[in-house]
């Protein structure tokens, strides 16, 4: 009967005790009818059968219990006998229970962090019901406009809010210190549901034009920067400069719609207009930064909200139109229409990125369990052969081959249990590691970790598989086992210890090959890693600080913004210990990108993209300052200002592409300008090719304009300070010297190498973890073959010492162990081989200057797996080597 | 697993029920216990409220199959059936009762 017969049992246990009193009470009967045709009076016959029978009751009882107890009973005995022999082999279980923790641990973790970040709906109330409002391909991005048109407007949503993520500094001047906000509309919390842990959350009321500055905390920014202070509430708080007067508190489980996020604080939509002031978004028509989410009205369905977007589509687009746009772009702002999308597990801009990482990751750490298995399932097996008198005698007692197997397996399930146990300690702490490895510093990822119900189902169901993984084998294989032989043989019977030694082999095999996918794995990512690390970006990063500044806490004026900006770099220029400055819109490798169409007349694209090259506003110095060599023509200087002839500075690659000439100097281009092209544009100069967006970057085109023509009204300007000495100790004078021209500048300081190492977090991140796994592998496999090695030499003892004493050197004694581990080591690498052929492709979208099949890999990892394996054996060889032949045989 | 004090038969009543049902087929418990009553001309007594047990666990374990059925007398009764599994039981448990009963006799003749 199977398990789930008998749990059908207990849950009828009515009717099974029916029947089994119907079967007893035909038994009283036939007896009964037996005794009177003996020549009983029928009554005393009943009663004579009743009698021999026993107690119906007790009888009846016991018959049930075996129905319905005997499995729980059975298996409460397997654990407890199960406990009693892992006791018995300490070092075996601590290996296996080690080995399976890491496993089932590193599965678990990779598992939450994808769980957090893929998987987990919102913490708020209902999340399966939250639409997102999405325009044309999945736009989820709008306009202020966009956003109060469809407010006006809609009718289908119950509840219905934008929000946009910002950043504040808490300081007024000097070095600046960001919080990551919210900007929400007034009906954010009360659609979401969320409640305040003090005071009271943004409500409707506060989200008005014109309306007055209020902030909410996090829970989390109330207890770092208040101490949970009730009295928080009602005192102001500097945003930007501007005093933000405290109304409350909200649940520190909400993190906003963004996972990966977390806002420190929130305030009303409207507010942007007090911290903007004549910057202000709100108003802008083509300014993208809201994404509007809805509650459906009950008993909506998403076609008919679509319907009925469909029908107010053309309202809300003319009334938004942006009307300085080019033609084309007119034409697609009419046409795109407006959809709704699930929005339960909230939006996330590093969802994508972290998200491939992560799949990555899981396949390795999935290699590591299976290798951890085959480990186990070695040991087992070893272990088999040690317990063969044990499991002799039980099949003497009577033990069938099913019991024995389900004793092994539970056997099997404890280890793996016990390991998940320790794993999912092991995960808590590893996830969080984890996301810290793949967080980059400027735009850390913040995300619930916590256990959730999801991550203990698969913990208990990986833990499941891998018991039944590495057990079952080991378990069929222990119900094979002849009484007789086994007890006569004391463990030594040729015929069964050859096939388990030849399933041990194949394990190992397997434990080489999949160990072998795991280091050319980590091969290729950590060659790509220190390719990308490693490679010429066209600039030198060494000794370069980065100054991010922002003058529009000054209130300048657009027109004297150019001269206040080029006094900044004039002061730094000053410092001692700095050997030149320049300013810039771009830094490179920064995160923020410009680029632009071009043409020249020598110059056909087969391609828009082909039109496209990088721009870059600077002031003079500025190669100079990054050591970019000027390769022709001059830097810029005080001949380019906002009113003299457009002029430009382009890369090699750009004078490639555009001018077929290394060094147009002196020639035009166009750049695009609305519906059609700007003046012609001089060229000035030509200067190296370096790396713009990311050090992935092939050979891209770049035009380096004037900042004092492209960019003179910029509120944003990075400074980039070459120094003579340590570059941090620049800071200091640094940020008095800017204060000193106005104090309200706020200052983000880097430096540009810890910039370029921020942009390989996660190459760096993935190397770095697929070489400990490969390592965590290699080490597995190596147990493994030295388990086998050993194994063999204990079982061939009389053989090769019969050897010895027949003469046979020791070095030949060696040399035939030596050969067995080659031999298996080389079906593993082979087998490995070509499977890592097959996988690797998968992670092609993170290698660099390698190919997935590179040889030089492969054959560098085949070449550590041979000389680990021969490490293994080294120790069985010489244990044989040095076999005292008289006691080996002796021993017979 | 609880083991009782009449179990000193157990061993032997597995090997007679096996038996019983390896050559007569389907039957149900009480003529299990006549079968054997009969045949070992009154010598062996099944402990008739102790063969219940006894059936549900060899079925438990995969020896017998049971089934419900009619008699000739029109009653209903469980009928059990000796699976193979059952039969290589038999196959095993003949063997050790051979054993016992050599061992046994050597040493009462011997000793």
């Amino acid at each position: 009967m199977s398990w789930l017969g008998r749990l059908w049992n207990h849950l009828r246990d009515g009717a099974v005790s029916t029947e089994i009193t119907r079967e007893m009470r035909f038994h009283l009967a036939e007896r009964a009818d037996d005794l009177v045709a003996s020549g009983m009076a029928p009554d005393a016959a009943q009663r004579e059968a009743r009698r021999r029978f026993g107690s119906l009751a007790y009888q009846g009882e016991r018959t049930r219990e075996r129905d319905l107890f005997g499995w729980l009973d059975t298996l409460i005995g397997d654990v407890r006998y199960a406990f009693r022999a892992l006791r018995t082999a300490p070092a075996f279980a601590t290996v296996a229970i080690l080995s399976l923790a890491l496993g089932i641990g590193a599965n678990t973790a990779v598992f939450s962090v994808i769980n957090a970040l893929v998987l987990r709906s919102l913490p708020v109330n209902h999340p399966e019901e939250l639409l997102a409002v999405v325009r044309g391909e999945g736009g989820t991005i709008f306009t202020n406009p966009l956003w109060e048109a469809i407010r006006d407007r809609q009718d289908v949503f119950s509840g219905v809010f934008a929000t946009g993520m910002t950043n504040f500094n808490l300081t007024t001047g000097g070095e600046a210190r960001r919080v990551d906000a919210s900007m929400v509309s007034g009906d954010y919390f009360a659609t979401l549901g969320v409640r305040p842990v003090a005071g009271r959350l943004i409500a409707r009321a506060d989200d008005y034009r014109g309306c007055p500055a209020v902030a909410l905390l996090s829970e989390g920014f109330w207890s770092s920067h208040y101490s949970a202070d009730p009295g928080a509430i009602g005192k102001s708080i500097l945003l930007d400069g501007h005093p933000f007067n405290i109304i409350g508190v909200s649940d520190g489980r909400f993190f906003g719609v963004s996972v990966g996020q977390r806002p420190q604080l929130f305030v009303p939509l409207c507010t942007e207009k007090i911290i903007r002031g004549a910057n202000s978004q709100l108003d802008e028509r083509s300014s993208w930064f809201l994404e509007i989410v809805g509650r459906p009205k009950p008993g909506l369905t998403r076609a008919q909200i679509e319907a009925r977007f469909a029908t107010l589509a053309p309202d809300i687009i003319e009334a938004t139109i942006p009307s300085h746009w080019p033609g084309e772009g007119l034409k697609y702002y009419r046409s795109a229409k407006f959809r709704v999308d699930g929005a339960a597990r909230g939006f996330s801009f590093v969802r994508d990125t972290y998200a491939k990482a992560l799949y990555v990751l899981m396949a390795i750490v999935g290699l590591v369990l299976l290798i951890a298995c085959a480990n186990v399932a070695n040991l087992l097996l070893a272990r088999a052969t040690v317990r063969r008198r044990e499991m002799a005698v039980r099949v003497a007692l009577g033990a069938g081959r099913a019991r024995l197997a389900r004793q092994l397996i539970t056997e099997s399930l404890l280890l793996s249990s016990i390991g998940a146990v320790l794993g999912i300690a092991f995960a808590v702490w590893g996830s969080r590691l984890l996301v810290r490895l793949l967080s980059r510093g400027d735009e850390g990822v913040s995300l619930d970790l916590g256990v959730d119900p999801r991550i203990l189902l698969f913990t208990i169901g990986v833990a499941t598989l891998t018991g039944l993984l590495f057990g079952l084998v080991p378990a069929w294989r222990a119900g094979r086992v002849d009484p007789q032989a086994a007890m006569k043989a004391q463990g030594r019977g040729v015929a069964e210890g050859h096939s388990r030694f030849a399933m041990g082999k194949a394990l190992v095999v397997a434990q080489v090959a999949l160990s072998l996918v795991l280091i050319v794995g980590a091969g290729l990512l950590i060659g790509s890693w220190r390719k990308l690390a490693t490679v010429d970006p066209g600039f030198r990063s060494e000794g370069v600080l980065l100054v991010q500044s922002d003058i529009r806490n000054t209130n300048t004026p657009p027109e004297l913004r150019l001269a206040l900006h080029q006094q900044m770099i004039d002061a730094v220029r000053r410092l001692p210990g700095v050997q030149s400055a320049s300013g810039s819109q771009i830094t490179p490798v920064g995160g923020s990108t410009w680029n632009d169409e071009f043409r020249t007349d020598s110059f056909t694209a087969k391609s828009d993209k082909d039109r496209m090259a990088w721009v870059n506003p600077v002031s003079d110095g500025y190669f100079r300052t990054l050591d970019i060599p000027i390769l022709a023509g001059r830097d810029f200087d005080t001949r380019d200002t906002p009113t003299s002839s457009k002029v430009a500075i382009i890369n090699e690659a750009m004078a490639k592409r555009f001018f077929a000439t290394p060094a147009p100097v002196g020639q035009h281009f166009q750049k695009q300008q609305g519906d059609g092209w700007s003046e012609p544009i001089e060229v000035v100069g030509v200067v190296g090719t370096t790396k713009y967006r990311s050090m992935r970057d092939s050979a891209q085109p770049i035009v380096y304009f004037p900042r004092a023509q492209e960019s003179p009204k910029a509120q944003e300007m990075a400074i980039e300070v070459r120094g003579t000495g340590g570059t941090t100790s620049l800071v200091p004078s640094i940020t008095k010297a800017i204060a000193g021209i106005n104090p309200n500048i706020t200052l983000d300081i880097t430096t540009l190498e810890r910039q370029l190492a921020e942009s390989l977090t996660i190459p760096r991140a993935i190397a770095m973890l697929s070489g400990f796994f490969g390592a965590i592998a290699v080490l597995l496999a190596t147990i493994g073959l030295y388990g086998v090695m050993a194994y063999t030499v204990a079982r061939r003892r009389n053989e090769i010492g019969v050897r010895i004493a027949l003469g046979a050197e020791q070095s030949r004694v060696v040399r035939m162990v030596l050969g067995e581990v080659a031999a298996i080591v080389i079906a593993g690498v082979v087998v490995g081989a070509a499977l890592s052929l097959g996988v690797t492709r998968l992670v092609t979208s993170f290698l660099y200057g390698m190919k997935p099949t590179d040889p030089g890999t492969l054959v560098w990892s085949a070449v550590v797996l041979v000389l680990v394996g021969l490490a293994a054996a080294a120790l069985p060889a010489r244990r044989a080597a040095t076999l005292d032949p008289v006691a080996a045989l002796r021993e017979e | 697993m609880a083991r009782h004090k009449n179990d000193i038969l157990q061993g032997t009543l597995v090997l007679l029920v096996l038996k019983t049902l390896d050559a007569r087929g389907p039957m149900h418990g009480y003529a299990i216990t006549s079968h054997i009553q009969r045949v070992s001309s009154d010598l062996l007594r099944v402990e008739e409220g102790s063969l219940y047990p006894a059936l549900h666990r060899m079925t438990q374990d995969g020896w017998l199959e049971a089934e419900w059925g009619t008699t000739e007398k029109n009653r209903e009764a469980k009928f059990y059936t000796i699976t193979t599994a059952g039969q290589k039981q038999l196959a095993l448990e003949e063997e050790s009762w051979t054993r016992l009963r050599t061992g046994v006799t050597r040493v009462l003749r011997y000793a």
